[in-house]
């Protein structure tokens, strides 16, 4: 069943939402806003700790107590977790999944010593891809030579569960996602890909839809518009795309 | 009634404990053999991989509790992992042997996919009157190792099905033994039923 996921970032126990990375405002309560999203079926929410990701703070283990003690929708939780120790309070305070992107970059052992405590399907490994010369790279490789895709499979290989794709240079632009790219990825992996970037009208989930992909993670479409997560499925749902309802 | 969560340290322990938190519960976390012995009914947590769980058990006397409390006959749900620890052999990240009280191996998914992971509809065996409303209702699915049963009369304690790579036996219920392969504390309004099923189960122990 195709999934929608609501993707949130949390900053000074607040939402907030940003374009390309920066220009933050304020997007409400983390605990109000999940469980609205949860009373409109979101499948899953993905909640990344901005401050933590952004100046290495802790990350927001209460904020994320909060929302398990109200919510009974399946979470992953992210931002700057870049040791098994923190992954473990994250993992027994409320997320089911731990969100890992640029450590895994430095350290793929991690994966194993996260794995073998709480299992591979508890892991989602990120990658932030980036347009430059009309060739996509990896945000944190300085020497832009690393096949994204490549780096993808070793990954999987390496035993995460599941595979999330951020295009940045789309991040709240609505232009739609990069769909070529992305059939290339899913075409190589044997994991779930979830997919962010650029999905901001109703069409383009549905040109995600067609091409195969099985999971998106929403912002704008979400936190900054009135489009209702039953309102989307709706539509998808008469589009005859399978989706939870 | 008194019910308890077994912590394997590993587990989504606050995301379960604060569901049934929610129904109504003060649920009491137990990591050491004494408590168990005032527990009505025990809920077992999953997300944890299979040795480590295991090891964790054997090495704090849980298992042998566990196993005295299945043969008291008091109602036991496994979720997940802990559905999964009730078979006789698991192969994650090694071989090790579980209760051996459902005939069946726990096995990892070996075609295209590697996980399931989720909303999958349940497909419910119509003879059991109680679990007929959770028929053709989703829940959450995050797992990439399912039970497969051995070929012997333990296959009739499948009760609920879902269709992935394989066909994954997603709700067992042998005597006083409940287990889901899904996350009832993750699967919103249905999860919900399910767990108030098992909180009001009264086990019939022939069946």
């Amino acid at each position: 069943m195709f999934r929608i996921i609501p993707s949130l970032l949390l900053s000074n126990k607040k939402l907030v939402k940003g374009k390309n990375f920066s220009n933050y405002i304020n997007a409400g309560n983390p605990v109000a806003t999940i469980s609205a999203l949860e009373h409109q079926t979101a499948d899953e929410i993905l909640l990344i700790d901005l401050d933590a990701y952004k100046l290495k703070t802790e990350p927001d283990i209460n904020t994320l107590k909060k929302i398990a003690e109200i919510s009974s929708t399946p979470i992953t939780f992210g931002g700057g977790v870049d040791n098994f120790k923190l992954s473990k309070r994250i993992l027994t305070n409320g997320a089911d999944k731990v969100y890992i992107n640029t450590a895994l970059f430095h350290n793929k052992g991690l994966i194993d010593e996260i794995a073998l405590c709480f299992g591979n399907q508890s892991i989602v490994g990120g990658i932030n891809l980036i347009k430059k010369n009309n060739k996509y790279i990896l945000a944190e490789d300085k020497s832009q030579k690393i096949n994204p895709i490549h780096y993808a499979k070793e990954l999987e290989n390496r035993g995460i569960g599941e595979l999330k794709v951020t295009y940045v240079n789309l991040e709240g632009t609505k232009l739609g996602l990069e769909l070529d790219y992305s059939k290339k990825i899913l075409y190589e992996m044997n994991i779930p890909v979830i997919f962010e970037g650029g999905i901001g009208k109703l069409e383009h989930l549905l040109e995600c839809y067609k091409i195969n992909i099985s999971s998106v993670a929403l912002g704008t479409l979400i936190i900054f518009s009135d489009y209702h997560i039953i309102k989307i499925k709706q539509y998808l749902k008469n589009e005859n795309c399978v989706v939870r309802i | 009634m008194k019910i308890g969560i077994i912590n394997y340290n590993a587990c989504n322990l606050a995301s379960i404990y604060f569901s049934l938190y929610r129904l109504g519960y003060d649920p009491i976390l137990i990591n050491n053999k004494n408590k168990i012995k005032k527990i009505d009914k025990l809920i077992i947590p999953g997300v944890g991989a299979a040795k480590s769980c295991l090891d964790y058990l054997k090495e704090n006397s849980l298992f042998d509790e566990i196993k005295i409390f299945l043969k008291s006959g008091k109602p036991i749900l496994g979720i997940c992992l802990g559905l999964q620890i009730f078979s006789k052999k698991l192969h994650e990240h090694g071989i090790s042997q579980g209760f051996g009280f459902i005939d069946a191996e726990v096995v990892p998914f070996k075609k295209r996919k590697k996980f399931n992971i989720g909303w999958s509809i349940l497909k419910v065996n119509e003879d059991l009157d109680f679990i007929k409303p959770f028929s053709e209702k989703s829940f959450y699915f995050c797992h990439s190792f399912y039970l497969k049963f051995n070929d012997s009369l333990d296959k009739k304690y499948c009760k609920g099905i879902i269709d992935f790579e394989e066909v994954v036996p997603s709700l067992i219920i042998k005597k006083n033994f409940m287990g889901v392969q899904f996350h009832p504390e993750k699967s919103q309004r249905n999860g919900n039923k399910l767990l108030k099923l098992f909180l009001n189960w009264k086990p019939k122990l022939n069946v």
